[in-house]
């Protein structure tokens, strides 16, 4: 059995681990309901391959239009594999901090609270 | 499987987000009565987890790809699936509003599909298994790939009254994908609570240790 700071330390790392295996390896075929969209609007076959030049056409009539900082994980093409690391690891670092920092709150917020039998 | 804002008329993520908001809701009070210090390490390592496991795409076949969802994973280890809600709405948090990566009108199903579907079908069925067969990497199999599918299948139908996808086209292109995406989350998913089991046996919920070890703890 390993301490917490030995779970922490070695639970990031690995998560971190397969962030960057991930930026270098992860498949570049879209994902289940990409490939959905894509039979559906003509683009690929239920059991085939991907065309290298498939898209996906969304219409965005009436829908809500977001840009997020990191679209993709990734810092833009021009910041290559090197901004993809620093997307994931920040992106794995900040849910690691959320998960705390909620639990935190929640904990305060139920010590701060008033006593159920007043309630 | 995370649904973009394209994907679904506004008004239709909005039902979503006030069902999946009730499920938030109750997670966080969950969370409030169940996680103390102890456990804070791995609730948090495992946020953590998720989210660089999310990322990573493994080819499935079929020029498709797929990645672990996680909501299995964390309602076994942590024995409620108000923990795969508490966890997976804010691993999808991050990654809608930090990396566009599921939309922000349908954070609310993409939380329902993968935090609530996926953690109650996960956890349940996990639990039903392993009362019938004992085995709990047989049991976490099974309920991570039905984690894996029905939230699928509920997305399938989502997209439908979105008028996104046909019904049954829908049904079979997401069904399928996810039948063979389904086998890489039971197998990681197996793996992980092996894992968990070994460094931690104290932090993990007793329904997954063997009955003996289960006893003790």
């Amino acid at each position: 059995m390993i301490d917490n700071k030995t779970l922490i330390v070695g639970g990031l790392i690995i998560a971190v681990l397969i962030g960057v295996v991930a930026v270098f390896f992860a498949s570049s075929d879209p994902d289940g309901l990409e490939s959905t969209a894509l039979i559906i609007q003509g683009g690929k076959t239920l059991t085939g391959p991907t065309p290298p030049d498939a898209e996906i056409l969304e219409n965005m009539d009436g829908k809500f239009a977001y840009l997020a900082p990191m679209p993709d994980y990734s810092l833009g093409e021009e910041s290559g594999p090197g901004g993809g690391i620093l997307a994931i690891v920040g992106g794995t670092l900040l849910a690691f901090l959320v998960a705390i920092g909620l639990i935190y709150v929640l904990r305060v917020a139920g010590k701060k609270g008033p006593p159920k039998a007043n309630q | 499987m995370h649904v973009p804002d394209a994907f679904m008329p506004i008004w239709q993520g909005a039902i979503y987000w006030i069902i999946a908001l009730v499920f938030v809701y109750l997670s966080l009070r969950w969370a409030k009565n169940e996680l103390n210090e102890e456990k804070l390490p791995l609730v948090a390592v495992l946020a953590a987890g998720i989210f660089a496991l999310q990322s990573f795409n493994l080819p499935v076949s079929m020029g498709t790809s797929g990645h672990l969802v996680g909501g299995a994973l964390v309602a076994i280890i942590l024995g409620s699936p108000f923990a795969a809600v508490f966890i997976l709405t804010l691993v999808l948090t991050v990654q809608g509003i930090m990396f566009g990566d599921g939309g922000i009108t349908t954070m609310g199903a993409n939380i329902l599909n993968m935090g609530v579907v996926g953690g109650f079908v996960g956890f349940y069925s996990f639990k039903g298994l392993k009362a019938a067969t004992g085995s709990m990497p047989v049991s976490a199999f099974i309920a991570a790939w039905l984690a894996c599918v029905i939230p699928a299948l509920c997305a399938a139908v989502e997209l439908w009254l979105a008028g996104t996808f046909p019904l049954e086209a829908g049904l079979v292109a997401m069904g399928l994908y996810h039948a063979v995406i389904g086998v890489v989350e039971g197998v990681i998913t197996v793996a992980a609570i092996y894992l968990i089991v070994s460094v931690r046996p104290d932090m993990v919920d007793k329904g997954v240790l063997p009955a003996k070890a289960g006893a003790v703890a």
